[in-house]
């Protein structure tokens, strides 16, 4: 049997299956689309200005691994005029980051970027390490996430840097956006898909140039050019909700390798669905125990548990607290009403916000409902951002805070 | 019903009632028989409640619904549902509430191997047409039809034209099941197929209720149900049309070719507020019990998958459909879970029903308002046009009149 050829080349040898639609591609056309992808959404974004600083957060996993490779590749091809930098974050884990910050160094000298490594001592006065002996190891993975999230954008904000790149792909965008159905948290639906958060007027913006990637596409193009990096196994388990959404993603993915980048598609626009930021946050639990922080990236992946419970757990927990809401409230009675109330509220909103988004703003707008930190001025739906609260507490010496 | 035993006398008494042994346990509660099914009835008669108060009818006309039936259990139990609400009315000398017309939709020509001479065009399937018998036996007091899946080509709902496989011309005059087992086998995957035959059985219920002049379309879908639907359909790219699939109230049903304005159907969703679990328990409650055929293969007329994974049985992912993987998905989350399942269709439910937007930038509106060409529901122009921008993919393509979703299992 004669070796099929590449679909789009026609002469080279079809070595690659393309895990997004199944095309047949030699190598090379392989690298160049996924390239001109990443560059096709970079430029119709708008992600970049010519001479501007960007921080690449890099961990020295495949994500951020091939952004870097990538946008060396496409600054240097379309003449972006990036200065572009490695950011990395060391947790103050002992013999954790030791592997990783190697591989991050290593990337440094062979993409000739200045590296920048910037310590959990530094942003907020504790290592993680420091922290587990204070607190013990029960309910550390709450001061991981929260401080973790927060970490890029203080680490960058100390350097003088205003735009950080993450190397979030479709999946990671995909499974947020199912984890946010399934919590019920509209809020952090509308805010997790949009492809930059923050703009050019806040302290830093982020935004993720691989978000319609495909993870298995990040993992072939990173074989294929032998970029090095490091598969970090989180040593903390995902929290449940991103935990089933990714599995289901996974089994999506078998049935229709389209369903990924689908289910972008819906996140993106049920995110201009979602009535008043305020007004939704926290569908169904009355928020005053589940409020969800309001952190820009919600997306951490990984060890981004928010609130520190044991993985199966957290699933449990929220049916219990909804179960309690119920039984408190008679709310099955109190939705009908509010269902039948709000659909004629729905009906004159309907025709302002067709007219609203059918303008001249098709994009979804990130809504900076959200207010700022007192103390840390990150952005918070409190007084007091979560991180700025955990280290209060931190820094009282108190074993346990309650978010 | 059996003799009240003395209180003292139960091992455990119902939380409820007091009066019986709890043998069921209801939302973390233990319940009698009586006292769970009338849980599952008042849930169901509120719903229905609403409903009558959104229809005005002149003094002295009856309200008319019809009810998509599947045969399976969800469906089968609003059935029994609806028919215990109008006999409880009428055994008080008070007019019935609504009439009602029951439809299934026969799709099993898509199931059954068919032989080269068969030449019976729609032969209803033995085991369905059985059960609906007996269903017509035991609910004399409604109408009972089965509507052949192959009719839906001879809709006008549908915008045929934007469909692949069905614009070329077909052998001479063939029959309506050849004409519909060739658009199917023209479709790119089980998941595509699994998805169409969902649209299509939608189409015919709206259309059976519109010819039979009904107020509503009522589906049996459970609270899970719900929740599946959400998912898929976001995992299907119809994120934008969720809050009019899965909330309760009116919907606008094109007719083409685009002569007319859209007509409008309330469609509701009578056990939004009980999981599939709960249902499949009442189904041992009645007398005698209800006996859904499951029918073998899965989509059932309310758009919930109701086939039970055969365990021990491998099947190919490429057979799979994203219906059955939602199923599966939420069989496990809603017997540990159930709140959270709960939880999903109601935030989702929060979301706006938008129309497409196109309007707004002066454009002359593409078919009719906006309307998916074939699921029906608002296409989302502006999120058209940013996919095509962020993406590059589809440029200079013109939008043939389908929604991404439908583009994606029409085309692939
Ligand atoms: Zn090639
Ligand atoms: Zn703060
Ligand atoms: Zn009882
Ligand atoms: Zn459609």
């Amino acid at each position: 049997m004669a070796p099929a050829l590449c679909a789009i080349c026609k002469t080279g040898r079809a070595l690659i299956k393309r895990p997004k639609n199944h095309t047949k591609l030699c190598k090379s056309c392989f690298i160049n689309i996924f390239e001109d992808e990443v560059h096709h959404t970079i430029t119709s974004s708008q992600l970049f200005y010519p001479g501007e600083k960007v921080a690449i957060g890099a961990s020295g996993g495949k994500d951020s691994t091939v952004l870097a490779s990538v946008l060396k590749t496409l600054n240097e091809r379309h003449g972006y005029g990036l200065e572009l930098v490695l950011l990395s974050i060391d947790e103050g884990i002992k013999g954790y980051r030791d592997d990783s910050l190697e591989t991050v160094k290593k990337n440094a000298v062979e993409y000739d970027m200045p590296l920048l490594v910037v310590g959990y001592d530094e942003l907020y006065g504790w290592t993680m390490d420091q922290v587990v002996e204070t607190i013990g190891k029960k309910g550390n993975c709450t001061y991981c996430g929260v401080f973790r999230r927060q970490a890029l954008d203080r680490g960058a904000k100390m350097l003088g840097i205003r735009h950080v790149v993450t190397g979030h792909n479709a999946d990671d965008v995909a499974e947020t956006v199912l984890m946010n159905l399934l919590r019920g948290d509209l809020s952090r639906l509308s805010r997790s898909t949009s492809i930059v958060t923050g703009d050019n007027k806040s302290e830093v913006k982020r935004s993720k140039p691989l978000k319609y990637s495909y993870e298995k596409e990040i993992v072939l193009y990173a074989h294929h050019k032998k970029l090095e990096y490091f598969s970090t196994e989180c040593i903390y388990s995902p929290e449940a909700f991103r935990g089933s959404a990714r599995t289901l993603i996974k089994q999506l993915e078998r049935v229709r390798p389209s369903a990924i980048l689908d289910i972008v598609r819906s996140g993106e626009d049920m995110a201009r669905l979602v009535p008043g930021e305020s007004a939704s946050s926290c569908g169904g639990c009355k928020s005053k125990t589940e409020t969800p922080v309001a952190a820009p990236e919600d997306d951490a992946g990984g060890c981004g548990s928010s609130n520190g419970r044991n993985p199966g757990g957290e699933m449990a927990a929220m049916d219990k607290q909804l179960r309690e809401n119920e039984e408190a409230e008679g709310l099955e009675v109190d939705i009908t009403k509010l269902v039948l109330e709000s659909k004629n509220r729905q009906k004159e909103k309907q025709r302002d916000s067709a007219t609203k988004n059918g303008g001249g703003n098709p994009k979804p707008t990130t809504r900076q409902v959200l207010g700022k930190c007192q103390r840390c001025g990150y952005m918070s739906s409190q007084d007091t951002c979560q991180a700025c609260t955990l280290l209060e507490g931190l820094n009282k010496n108190r074993p346990q805070i309650q978010i | 019903m059996e003799s009240q035993p003395v209180a003292g006398s139960l091992t455990r008494p119902c939380i409820k009632c007091r009066a019986q042994e709890a043998t069921l346990d209801s939302r973390s509660q233990t319940v009698c028989r009586d006292c769970f099914a009338k849980f599952i009835s008042n849930k169901c008669i509120k719903q229905i409640g609403i409903l009558g108060k959104e229809i005005r009818t002149p003094q002295g006309s009856t309200r008319r619904y019809l009810l998509g039936l599947s045969l399976g259990v969800s469906s089968t139990v609003l059935l029994h549902l609806l028919s215990e609400n109008v006999e409880f009315q009428l055994a008080r000398s008070r007019a019935a509430p609504f009439e009602l017309t029951v439809v299934y939709v026969d799709s099993s020509c898509l199931f059954t191997p068919r032989s080269p001479d068969d030449s019976d065009e729609d032969k209803p399937d033995p085991i369905t047409a059985e059960t609906l018998e007996q269903l017509r036996q035991r609910y004399p007091r409604f109408t009972f039809q089965r509507v052949p899946l192959a009719t839906a080509l001879g809709l006008r709902t549908i915008d045929w034209s934007t469909i692949p496989g069905l614009t070329a011309a077909p052998s001479p005059s063939p029959s309506q099941t050849t004409r519909l087992l060739s658009l199917f086998d023209h479709l790119p995957s089980a998941a595509a197929r699994a998805d169409i035959l969902h649209i299509l059985t939608r189409h015919l219920l709206v259309s059976s209720a519109q010819t039979a002049g009904c107020h509503a379309l009522l589906l049996g879908h459970s609270t899970t149900a719900l929740a599946e639907l959400t998912l898929s359909e976001t995992a299907k790219g119809r994120g934008f049309a969720l809050p009019w699939q899965i909330n309760d109230g009116p919907l606008s049903v094109a007719s083409y070719p685009a002569s007319v304005p859209p007509a409008s159907l309330l469609v509701y969703h009578p056990l939004r507020d009980i999981l599939r679990k709960e249902l499949a328990i009442y189904t041992a409650l009645t007398s005698p019990p209800l006996t859904p055929a499951s029918p073998s293969h899965g989509a059932g007329n309310n758009g919930s998958i109701e086939m039970t994974p055969r365990p021990g049985v491998v099947v190919s992912h490429k057979d799979v459909s994203i219906d059955d993987v939602m199923f599966r998905y939420f069989a496990e989350i809603e017997g540990n879970y159930p709140s959270v399942v709960a939880n999903v269709a109601r935030t989702t439910g929060k979301l706006l029903r938008l129309l497409g937007g196109g309007e707004a930038d002066g454009e002359p509106k593409q078919g009719l308002c906006g309307l998916c060409g074939l699921c029906g529901m608002p296409r989302d122009e502006v999120g058209d046009r940013r996919w095509r921008g962020e993406l590059g993919i589809g440029e200079g393509e013109k939008g043939g009149g389908l929604c991404y979703g439908c583009e994606r299992s029409t085309r692939g």
